[in-house]
């Protein structure tokens, strides 16, 4: 499902391809290892190869050479070598595999920390549709695909291309003709297979992707709306609907069968001409002048079969070199090295290093804590602002809700007032102009509660402390009774209880609890509130409503909730409306 | 896992030609096998004994055509599986959605359709590479292996026994090491999964970390996080690799033991070099198969896994299969037979009242009783709320009147039972997830039906408090482009497209205005007053005190006990 919707975008958003290719290679660099910790696991895989043709080499000779029925001490040697290049073939494959793994996990600490240090200054909202949870996923398996770069692709052909060398070297030491036949096979087989491979697999792929995009979605309405398609008597006609996606799917995929094996056949074909090829120059050779014995004969004759052998992994680790190549394409379009004009940079006009201003202390109802004067905001790639013209004072302890049209822009306003998104206009916190703080320096002072609020896979504890790392755990059980949850965290066994990944353990309205625990703990003096009861049902909803907004009149917090659910008007100061969008 | 499952050839029948292709060409290229080492070792012992170039070009030449024909089958056979994963992820698609929508949406409800979904399209996509890479090398070793043996065994004694030896040892060892590695993947697994999905909880939670400061201390996290990955998960491959390392010994060793064997019997003139060279070339072609079967076993795992999910799905409840399948058919030959009566009886009876009856419904999931002993009457011209806390069994409700689940006690409309299975006609329905498709606006509203009425579409989207959106705005997978806000509307408008066109007696809405300002649920309180006042059962499920207050009547549902 996101694969083509995300291939799609990838296309659409990847400007030139020179651009791309540029930042595809500079997230390629990131997945290959250092030469220091690549070397020993291509060190063992080109001698393990190596030994997989000597183990031929050696045996072809030894029994050519036996044939001839010289004094067994002659042959003692060979049957030395036969020996230990079968053990040491299998030997340093097994070191290759462990060398060449360590290397690409160490590589992936490197790999995942080059792209954190990318997202980080566009998080959230300059990751645009990447924020949603299986955009999100995609991105960050793309980043564990872009392992199999160094491990998958670099290596096999590193090695295979060793390996030719140094075979084509040692037969033509035995025989030079035969050395040219074997390196003229290696060259156009391999040249033969690559073109098939990357035409034929490219082109195949390049026509049933959009049947697969269609076929996908066509799958995914039908049994996630299983419901509304047979209360509306339609389902039948939407299985037959998929039934013929299907079939062409399927249609496509015969037809482009044929090219499929193309690269394979290409190889074994060329591994036999390579033999007859040393047959051919390989027995004028042993009776002319200056010629060659028989068991030389017999090493040159066998020989291309064994480095034909290591060749066969050429097609596979050309088709993974497809994959990490868009997945690299992906990581470079979603996380652009640049940060759009509308993300704030982090330390604009104010040194990171430098002492934040001392919190202004705020005497209650003298000073607006907050000020929006005309504010706007766009997201990245819109040419249209989301959200125009607000203007509103939050004092401390004002309650203001913030009511609107769905897609009037109301979320985008939250993402500005945190600085996740720059604006138009004046925002004036404490009177400064928030343009000229530092973005961190805004939201220490601005919180947010957001939409979905965002657990992370560990304990309720965890999930709290970040917010005041020096809270005790009777602070945290504190917090906790406030938003209504002290009774349900000690029903799932305390601060320990954990959440599970992206909060499944727990419900809409109990994710919104959490992260308004978060933000009492944070003690930030103005707390933006987005659309808590997006996802939780009404009941909830009311409930929840009222509890941050009761909690927030106990603390005299400023508080600025978004929502176009109807709030009581006891619970808060104000109501600001945001007109609908301008069409 | 079983490396094959014979319920493929059951569900698939692709797979049982597949499989005799695949022999018939593995059985081939067998041959070519031995026809190719055997040309070899000929041309080249002649060649060492002085033949001439010319006086062999006739077997030189046999061994450039035994090489284009094994290309061919090589080709022949890629094809051949590819064709075969083509045709068999289409059958077993197929099949799941026919078992899908036979079962209906009470049994999807039971899996997560989110994995149904991606289990046909991108899971069956993990078959490609078992049928391209791990079934052909099964049917080979199967196949291939022991008519090499054979030959050796004919050709040079000594040396078939010896492969014959060595080979039990494969799949011993690999049972052995595969034990231990699965006592220590055990250990490790859960930890590494949390590993591996940490990197991802923190990318995910970046804004939230941002707005509490505390984004620059994730670098040191995200290192040891990947390093403790790293540490143990070469704590694993250092075990799971052993297996790769066997099966290499075990063929490269075989290989040593019969050229040396070989070497020294043809030392004291006990062995033709003839015999011996092609011995030596079959010996390594015996191990081929076997040594692939492992090593692609991993690439095949996934395809597998996923076949075997598919017939999990297929067979889920195969046992009840007989009853719950036949019961639609007697269900709907009862409620034909019961509309048939209550027609004929209704037409003098006076339960012909236009009246939606509840009578001692209890509806059963499992253990769960979410509806127990429920009697409630719902009239025509009356705009009802259905209110209740969570978990009061609201939706079951809805999902029992839509014959979706079935139900103790009865069901009656105008006189008629309905019984669970069959099609609703008189309902039009919203449910709480807007459940929106590509295309139109307007061709959403007008789901099932052929043609699409323009004026009926933006009435409906008016009473829908949708009046400002345009119908022919088209939307992308499953109603993507539209906010939350504006697919319940729509949602709601489909509903009220239906009611009209279809001239529906029922209509019933889950949680309409959950996502609604107020204005927009004061238009649509209008507009369900107007739909109850032609003559219709307008019934609302929600909580909004602007719905209550306008209804004419009120149903509360309470929390029953759980058995």
């Amino acid at each position: 499902m996101s694969d083509f919707r995300t291939t799609a975008k990838a296309r659409t958003v990847a400007g030139t391809p020179a651009a791309v290719s540029a930042e595809m290679r500079a997230v390629l660099r990131f997945a290959q290892p250092s030469a220091r910790h690549f070397a020993p696991g291509l060190a063992a895989g080109v001698l393990s190869a190596c030994f997989a043709v000597a183990l031929l080499a050696s045996s072809a000779w030894l029994i050519t050479r036996a044939a001839e029925q010289p004094p067994i001490m002659f042959l003692s040697m060979a049957v030395v070598g036969v020996r230990a290049f079968a053990l040491g073939r299998s030997a340093f494959r097994y070191l290759e595999r462990l060398a060449s793994h360590d290397a690409a996990f160490r590589q992936l600490a490197h790999l995942r920390l080059g792209v954190f240090a990318r997202i980080l200054p566009l998080a959230p909202a300059g990751l645009g549709g990447t924020s949603r949870g299986d955009l999100l996923s995609r991105l960050v398996r793309d980043v564990d695909d872009l392992q199999d770069f160094p491990l998958r692709v670099v290596q096999p052909l590193a090695t295979a291309g060793i390996l030719a060398s140094v075979s084509v070297l040692g037969v033509w030491l035995v025989l030079p003709a035969a050395g040219v036949t074997l390196a003229l096979s290696l060259l156009a087989g391999g040249l033969l297979a690559t073109i098939a491979s990357t035409v034929l697999s490219a082109r195949s792929e390049r026509l049933l992707a959009p049947l697969r995009g269609t076929l996908a979605g066509e799958v995914l309405e039908v049994v996630e709306n299983l419901d509304v398609l047979s209360a509306f008597g339609a389902l039948d006609a939407r299985l037959a609907t998929l039934a013929a996606a299907d079939d062409r799917l399927c249609r496509a995929s015969l037809r482009r069968s044929l090219g499929v094996g193309v690269q394979g056949a290409v190889l074994s074909l060329f591994a036999g001409l390579a033999t007859v090829g040393a047959l051919w120059v390989g027995i004028p050779a042993l009776s002319g002048p200056g010629g060659i014995s028989g068991p030389g004969f017999a090493v040159v004759v066998l020989v291309p079969m064994a480095v034909f052998e290591v060749f066969a992994v050429i097609p596979l680790a050309l088709g993974v070199w497809r994959q990490v190549r868009s997945s690299a394409a992906r990581v470079a379009s979603a996380v652009p090295t640049s940060v759009p004009a509308e993300i704030p940079a982090e330390s604009v006009n104010v040194p990171t290093d430098a002492p934040p201003d001392a919190p202004t202390t705020t005497s209650v109802g003298v000073r607006p804590v907050l000020e929006l004067t005309d504010v706007g905001a766009s997201w990245p790639g819109s040419a249209t602002p989301a959200v125009t013209g607000i203007t509103l004072r939050l004092a401390p302890g004002d309650r203001v809700h913030l009511a609107g049209p769905s897609g009037a822009g109301k979320t985008t306003l939250a993402q500005t007032l945190v600085r996740f998104l720059d604006y138009t206009g004046s925002y004036r916190l404490d009177g400064v102009e928030a343009r000229t703080l530092a973005p961190a320096e805004v939201r220490s002072r601005v919180g947010l509660c957001e939409q979905r609020p965002w657990l992370f896979d560990d304990s309720i504890r965890q999930n709290l402390l970040f917010a005041r790392e020096t809270a005790t755990d009777p602070d945290l059980l504190a917090v906790l009774d406030r938003v209504g949850l002290g009774d349900w965290a000690a029903r799932r066994g305390g601060l320990d209880a954990r959440v599970g990944e992206r909060g499944a353990l727990v419900s809409g309205g109990q994710a919104q609890r959490i992260a308004l625990a978060r933000a009492l703990l944070a003690d930030f003096p103005v707390l933006i509130v987005d659309e808590p009861t997006a996802n939780v049902d009404e009941e909830q909803g009311d409930r929840l409503v009222r509890d941050i907004l009761v909690t927030a009149q106990e603390d005299g917090r400023a508080v600025l909730l978004i929502s176009h659910t109807p709030v009581p008007d006891d619970l808060i100061t104000a109501r600001v409306v945001v007109p609908g969008p301008a069409r | 896992m079983r490396p094959f499952d014979p319920r493929l050839l059951r569900y698939a029948t692709a797979a049982r030609w597949f499989l005799l292709v695949g022999a018939l060409l593995g059985l081939a290229q067998t041959v070519t096998v031995i026809a190719f080492s055997w040309l070899l070792s000929q041309s080249v012992t002649l060649a060492v004994t002085g033949a001439s170039l010319a006086s062999l070009a006739g077997t030189i030449g046999t061994l450039a055509g035994v090489i284009v024909v094994r290309a061919v089958l090589v080709w022949l056979l890629e094809v051949a599986s590819t064709r075969g994963a083509a045709q068999v992820k289409s059958q077993l698609r197929r099949q799941v959605l026919d078992r899908v929508a036979e079962r209906g949406p009470d049994w999807l409800s039971g899996h997560a359709s989110a994995a149904v979904s991606t289990l046909v399209t991108q899971g069956l996509d993990a078959l490609d590479n078992y049928f391209a890479r791990y079934l052909p090398q099964l049917l080979l070793a199967a196949i291939s292996t022991p008519l090499l043996i054979l030959v050796m065994l004919s050709q040079d004694l000594p040396s078939g026994i010896t492969v014959i030896v060595v080979l039990p040892f494969i799949p011993v060892f690999m049972v052995l090491i595969g034990q231990a590695t699965q006592s220590v993947q055990r250990q490790q697994w859960e930890s590494l999964q949390r590993l591996s999905t940490g990197f991802l909880d923190l990318v995910g939670g970046l804004g939230t970390l941002k707005i509490y400061g505390r984004e620059r201390r994730q670098y040191a996290r995200v290192h040891s996080i990947t390093e403790d990955y790293r540490t143990r998960t070469m704590k694993v491959l250092r075990v799971s690799f052993l297996s790769g390392f066997v099966l290499e010994l075990a063929a490269s060793l075989s290989v040593a033991l019969v050229a040396v064997s070989i070497g020294l019997r043809l030392v004291d003139g006990s062995l033709a070099l003839g015999v011996g060279l092609f011995v030596l070339l079959l010996a390594p072609e015996a191990f081929l198969p076997v040594r692939q079967v492992g090593a692609q076993f991993h690439a095949a795992a996934d395809g597998l896994a996923a076949a075997e999910e598919v017939f999990a799905l297929l067979e889920d409840g195969d046992a009840g299969t007989a009853a719950s399948s036949s019961a639609p058919a007697a269900a709907s030959a009862a409620s034909a037979a019961a509309s048939a009566a209550a027609a004929s009886a209704g037409a003098s009876g006076p339960a012909e009242d236009g009246v939606l009856r509840f009578e001692h419904v209890t509806i059963r999931r499992g253990t769960d009783v979410p509806v127990q002993d429920f009697s409630a009457e719902f009239r025509p011209g009356e705009l009802a709320v259905v209110v209740g806390p969570s978990g009061a069994g609201k939706s079951s409700l809805v999902a029992a009147l839509q014959g979706f689940v079935p139900f103790d006690g009865r069901i009656v409309l105008n006189g008629a039972a309905q019984t669970p299975g069959t099609p609703r006609p008189w309902l039009a329905w919203a449910g709480q997830r807007p459940g929106l498709f590509q295309g139109t606006v307007a061709d959403n509203l007008a789901l099932g039906d052929a043609s699409v009425d323009l004026g009926t579409v933006l009435r409906s989207l008016e009473s829908a408090g949708a009046g400002d959106l345009d119908p022919a705005i088209v939307l992308g997978v499953a109603g993507e482009g539209l906010s939350g806000g504006q697919a319940q509307r729509v949602a709601t408008a489909r509903a009220v497209y239906r009611a009209t066109t279809h001239d529906c007696a029922v209509l019933v809405l889950d949680e309409p205005s959950s996502a609604l300002d107020e204005a927009a649920e004061t238009v649509l309180v209008v507009g369900l007053r107007r739909l109850a006042r032609e003559g219709r059962i307008v019934i609302v499920v929600s909580h909004r005190p602007a719905l209550r207050s306008a209804a004419d009547r009120i149903v509360a549902l309470t929390e029953v006990a759980h058995v």
